[in-house]
């Protein structure tokens, strides 16, 4: 699943505005002082590298950090696998795919243009569904701990805590020290911390929380109910992939979106077609430019859940809502409270860290941050991009930095998923960001587009439903951004993403030859008309 | 929304203008829409109109001026695929003064991916080939001339103009011009009188990609008198590339729908009306009539858009007319937010004080009757509900969002239906029931239930197949029919042996029992006839129909010449029969050519029936079950042994054959059966 406030694109480009002036600074103050500590610290320490955070961030950091020979600590919080693999995106999968294939079945009209009949009716079994997510997350958090202690990762079961010099003296110093909360044992870094607590859920205030008929994702994944009615609050990756479950399962969906465009985080086009492929069609309505001010819980049977809904902009209130569930995925917060940030002299802006480029944290947000030696922050908690494997890239980009390789993360190559049925895929950013883009930089936005309508092997599977944009810089040919709407668009996005990491043109992936017939010819018809060639 | 900009025949509109009255043409013409109006033609179709002729005038000026420019209607090549250069005529469906119809195939052309059919775009007469067969012509070329009038043919044919010769050609014309246009004048009447003289714009089917003819409406997101907003999505089109919706691009209110959900309609062609005035909205929908029907629309769509844009016509007139009754008598006077909530919360807005000016229902007056709903309503409500131990809350709408979508799209009063879902909500399942579209489920006549669900029964009338039909036609025409039956009950013991005996061999029941009947026949032939009102016919042949239920009908397969052929060769024939009934390939000689019929319910346990005579036989054997009997048998131990018989029934036209051949017949093949070694 993938977690995204919606602020956060907000405060990302706020990061990205004030991480450029000071890398100049950072840059120089980083390296020297480097060299001396480890020197004076030399022989005096439990490992290389201490890592706080167990999630997906944290462990692919602790598989470089191995990789490059450092000897590596990660603190797990008592939660091996973080949000990802515990309460986000694999049991989210799990649910998706069982759902999907109920969904699939029950479409008669879908399978009798196949051929196919199911006679009498699909059933599922709640729990049996249910059991297959908590088994999913299970086992791969299971993999994933194995992979750990496999390639010689000590995982420390306490939630870390940073131990400051006193007096907020990190900035000067550095900081090397991480107490275990529950044993109270301090464990020294010989050379950096990287620090990877992740988010959780965030609740609007006003909002009562039960996990049973007001939950969040934490809650939802469960599936503890599949009530008649559910309403959810926030219309993002988290809203939209529960929609899909809770629909396929026979619930009915009112969203309840804030801004006012349901889906406001995607690029306005996919939206669109989005909402009429996930939303128009099926049991679904929704309220925009409203806000959940006051949400009580129910108690199944005996009384409904109810939902006071007020105007964004007059706060006037507008209507009520008597529901069975309410979900609530309006986002996510950093889990990084009580940690010692503080007493390294860290400040957070609503809990998100400030980092540099190179993933280093700085003393706080704005100009007047400075690198603070030795600490660096991935993932979630620095809010440049809410995704698991944009956690992990970060996780090995400060490990390079770690070992002297200067590096950076590209977050435009970093492609996203929601994963619906039919799926949204996107890498670099929305065409409106791409148009102030290219004319605050001074270059031509392109854009061509490839249909699966048009596409034998959607035929096939009676999928016709979708379109590829591919969006790219007139001059240089590079691709810019893509956008997918259409069946398996997140498992064709990766053409697109290495394309983005690469600078590959349009003019060289035109040239390439996709498989016939497949998918991917969606993005051939799409690159070629890029430059002025057919594809069919 | 994009628009195809097509070809503009500028002919065409001041055509219009000439005959119509200027304020209603201006009317037809907002900015937008007048490139629209005009725009027919897409990448496909094989015509540049010079459009002189395609408006026949109601006057005898403006006829003459017509006539003065009877210029050809030209055929071009059409581009059949996006990669077409050229194209090679390969046939021409038409002569040279053939009359052709708009829709009608006119020539067959090669392009490098196929060969296809070009349609006639407009009616006329085929006045000149250009390109005759196996010449190539590149794609744009005019390779035919069109006359919209005979009269024109040879003026056409001659010189490719037309206009040289106003004197006799226009009172040549003249009468055939009355005559052979009936439905272009009264298309131009239509076209004069139908726009009317309000604000509106005309939404049509837009060009959604470069290869697309005609769009599908694939659903309406607005109803006929729903507030739309420029930038709003109305509907979703499908095209040959993907599904797309279409936005309004002007604000508005949609008085009609011309081509409705599911329904195709040709580039350029309207597919609704939008009222700038919610007054203006009835004139239009009887406007959108007449647009739906052809007659206004000055772009003439091709024909299987036309054959899909005609029931639609036909609809739309009565519900004009009913919408406009309605209006008039209860007048509800509702600001549009007022309206627009009102249908949110599914209130009925004619139960709403307004209090605004001249009584005008405001959305504050819509807001404070949700939130105090009406007596009536109220006491209704929990008396209704299954659930009943929860009240909403004021203002409260308790339905789920499907049953909010369905009750608005029927203009129901959601608090007029009962709720059988959670918290006595109303759901989507109850405002089908409301709306008749679901039948309430059939309640069990046993109290308190604890018993098994009750079966769904099948309710209504299922129409006959053609092979039902055909049974039922037969059995029918049996009844002028005398018959009798005579029954025999028949030992089974040693058939049963012998039958254990030659299975392995492949030998079947039905082919032992064709086998029997058939040697019977033979020696009693009276049997195997048919009654003819000159005598009895003898059949030579006996050719035995063995009746075969298959799934939803009755067909009876014939084994000819049974009685001189082998059961094993009777037994394979048989099954190809068979498999040739489940399939529905029997040729009428297989299943029509018997001289008498067994039907075999043997396998079924049947321990006795009769059956009917079908027509033109004779005879028919009706086969029951075998079932064992205790029998007196003083050779026997016990004094008694065990064996097994079996009921046969033959019923017999009695026009020809008697109680006595019957009784014979049954004899023989009584002792055929119980030694029926000869039958190997």
């Amino acid at each position: 699943m993938r977690f995204l406030l919606a602020s956060v694109a907000l405060l990302a480009t706020q990061a990205s505005a004030f991480v450029a002036p000071s890398r100049g600074s950072a840059a120089a103050s980083a390296s020297a002082p480097a060299t001396s500590l480890d020197a004076s610290r030399c022989g005096n320490y439990d490992y290389d590298v201490i890592i706080v955070g167990c999630g997906v961030g944290g462990h692919g950091a602790a598989l470089h950090s191995r990789s490059q020979g450092l000897s590596t600590a990660i603190f797990s919080g008592g939660d091996v696998g973080g949000t990802c693999v515990n309460r986000g995106c694999v049991p989210s999968k799990a649910l998706l795919a069982a759902s999907g294939r109920v969904r699939e079945m029950r479409a008669e009209d879908h399978l009798s243009e196949f051929g196919i009949k199911v006679e009498g009716e699909v059933t599922y079994d709640r729990e049996g569904v249910a059991r297959h997510a908590k088994q999913l997350a299970n086992r791969v958090k299971g993999n994933l701990e194995g992979s750990l202690t496999a390639l010689g990762v000590d995982i420390v079961e306490g939630r870390g805590v940073l131990v400051g010099g006193g007096g907020g003296a990190g900035a000067v110093e550095g900081v090397h020290e991480v107490k275990d909360e529950t044993s109270g044992k301090v464990y020294t870094a010989k050379q950096d911390i990287i620090l990877a607590p992740g988010s959780i859920p965030f609740v609007p205030p006003g909002v009562t929380v039960d996990e049973k008929t007001v939950y969040t994702s934490d809650g939802a994944l469960e599936l503890q109910s599949v009530p008649q009615w559910v309403a959810i609050i926030g219309s993002g990756y988290i809203g939209l992939e529960f929609s899909d479950v809770y629909t396929a399962l026979g619930s009915e969906v009112t969203f309840i979106e804030a801004l006012p465009n349901i889906m406001p985080t995607f690029d306005r086009e996919i939206a669109k077609q989005a909402e009429r492929l996930l939303i128009r069609d099926r049991p679904i309505d929704y309220r925009t430019g409203v806000f959940a001010s006051e949400v009580t819980p129910g108690i199944p049977g005996v009384k409904p859940v109810t939902i006071k809904m007020i105007d964004a902009k007059t706060k006037e209130h507008v209507e009520t809502l008597e529901v069975d569930a309410a979900m609530v995925a309006t986002g996510r917060v950093p889990n990084t409270a009580n940690m010692g940030l503080e007493s390294v002299g860290i400040e957070t802006s609503r809990g998100f860290v400030a980092v540099d480029s190179k993933m280093r944290v700085m003393t706080k947000h704005g100009e007047d941050g400075v690198v603070v030696p030795n600490v660096y922050c991935i993932g979630d908690a620095n809010g440049k991009m809410m995704l698991a494997h944009a956690a992990s890239a970060q996780g090995i980009s400060a490990i390079e930095n770690i070992c002297g390789r200067t590096h950076e993360v590209n977050h435009d190559a970093i492609p996203a998923a929601c994963f619906t049925h039919p799926e949204i895929a996107m890498v670099g950013p929305t065409e409106e960001q791409a148009i102030e883009r290219a004319a605050k930089e001074g270059w031509t936005l392109g854009k061509s587009q490839g249909s699966f309508r048009a596409n034998s092997k959607a035929l096939a599977e009676l999928e016709g439903n979708g379109m590829a944009k591919v969006l790219y810089n007139k001059e240089s040919g590079k691709v810019v951004a893509v956008h997918i709407i259409g069946i398996h668009a997140a498992d064709l996005i990766q053409e697109c993403a290495n394309a983005v990491a690469a600078g590959t043109t349009v003019q060289e992936l035109s040239m390439m030859v996709h498989t016939h017939p497949t998918l991917c010819e969606v993005l051939d018809e799409a690159f070629k008309g890029a430059v002025g060639m057919a594809a069919h | 929304m994009k628009f195809i900009a097509g070809i503009s025949s500028t002919t065409a509109l001041i055509c219009l203008l000439s005959w119509t009255d200027p304020n209603s043409a201006s009317a037809f013409v907002p900015s937008s829409s007048s490139s629209s109006l005009s725009s027919s033609s897409s990448s496909f179709v094989g015509y540049a109109r010079n459009d002189a002729s395609v408006v026949v005038e109601p006057n005898a000026r403006a006829r003459r001026e017509t006539s003065l420019n009877a210029e050809a209607i030209k055929i071009t090549m059409p581009a059949l695929s996006s990669t077409m250069k050229e194209g090679r005529v390969v046939t021409w469906l038409k002569s040279e003064g053939d009359e052709i119809e708009a829709g009608e195939a006119i020539m067959v052309v090669e392009s490098d991916k196929a060969d296809m059919d070009v349609e006639a775009f407009e009616d006329g007469y085929l006045a000149k080939i250009l390109t005759q067969e196996g010449e190539t012509a590149e794609v744009g070329a005019v390779v035919a001339l069109v006359a919209a009038l005979q009269g024109d043919i040879a003026s056409i044919a001659e010189g490719g103009g037309g206009g040289d010769e106003p004197g006799g050609a226009a009172a040549a014309s003249a009468p055939i011009a009355a005559e052979a246009s009936p439905a272009a004048t009264a298309a131009a009447g239509g076209g004069g009188g139908a726009a009317p003289d309000v604000e509106f714009s005309r939404l049509d089917m837009p060009a959604l990609s470069s290869t697309m003819k005609e769009g599908k409406v694939v659903s309406w997101l607005k109803s006929e008198g729903d507030a739309v907003e420029a930038g709003e999505a109305i509907m979703v089109v499908e095209s040959d590339k993907a599904d797309m919706d279409v936005e309004a691009f002007e604000d508005g209110i949609i008085a009609a729908i011309i081509t409705q959900e599911g329904e195709a309609a040709a580039v350029g062609s309207p597919v609704a009306l939008i009222a700038a005035n919610e007054a203006d909205v009835p004139a239009l929908k009887a406007y959108a009539a007449i647009l739906a029907g052809g007659g206004g629309s000055p772009p003439p769509p091709p024909a299987s858009a036309a054959a899909v844009a005609a029931p639609p016509a036909a609809k739309a007139a009565p519900k004009a007319a009913a919408a406009s009754a309605a209006s008039a008598g209860g007048r509800v006077v509702a600001s549009p937010m007022a309206k627009a909530m009102a249908d949110e919360m599914g209130i009925d807005i004619s139960t709403v004080v307004g209090t605004g000016p001249d009584g005008r229902i405001t959305a504050s007056d819509v807001q404070n009757a949700a939130m105090s709903p009406p007596a009536g309503a109220a006491a209704k409500k929990p008396a209704a509900a299954k659930v009943p131990s929860w009240t909403p809350a004021a203002g409260v709408i308790a339905a789920t969002p499907t049953a909010r979508a369905l009750a608005k799209k029927a203009k129901l009063d959601l608090a007029t239906i009962a709720g059988t879902g959670e918290f006595g909500r109303v759901t989507a399942d109850d405002v089908r029931m409301a709306t008749g579209e679901m039948k309430p489920k059939k309640k069990s006549v046993v109290p308190g239930g604890g018993g098994p669900a009750p079966v769904e029964l099948p309710e209504g009338l299922v129409p006959f197949t053609g092979m039902q039909r055909a049974v039922s036609n037969n059995m029918e025409k049996t009844l002028d029919c005398p018959v009798f039956r005579a029954s025999r009950e028949i030992e089974m013991d040693a058939f049963n042996e012998l039958y254990q005996q030659v299975k392995p061999k492949g030998v079947t029941v039905s082919a032992l029992l064709a086998k029997a009947v058939a040697k019977a026949l033979e020696k009693h032939p009276i049997v195997n006839s048919s009654y003819r009102k000159e005598g009895t016919f003898f059949n030579k042949d006996i050719n035995i129909a063995m009746a075969v239920a298959i799934d939803g009908g009755l067909i009876t397969p014939v084994l000819k010449n049974a009685n001189e052929r082998g059961v094993l060769d009777l037994g394979e024939d048989w099954k190809g029969l068979v498999d040739k009934a489940k399939t529905g390939t029997l040729k009428p000689d297989e299943y029509n050519s018997g001289t008498f019929t067994i039907s075999n319910m043997g396998m079924f346990g049947i321990s006795q029936f009769d059956a009917i005579l079908p027509s033109g036989q004779g005879g028919i054997l009706a086969v029951a079950g075998t079932q064992e009997y205790i029998v007196p048998c003083k050779q026997a131990v016990l004094g008694m042994k065990k064996i097994s018989k079996m009921t046969v029934t033959l019923t017999c036209d009695h026009r020809q054959i008697y109680g006595a051949d019957a009784a014979l017949f049954l004899k023989t093949f009584s002792e055929i059966m119980m030694s029926p070694k000869s039958l190997v």
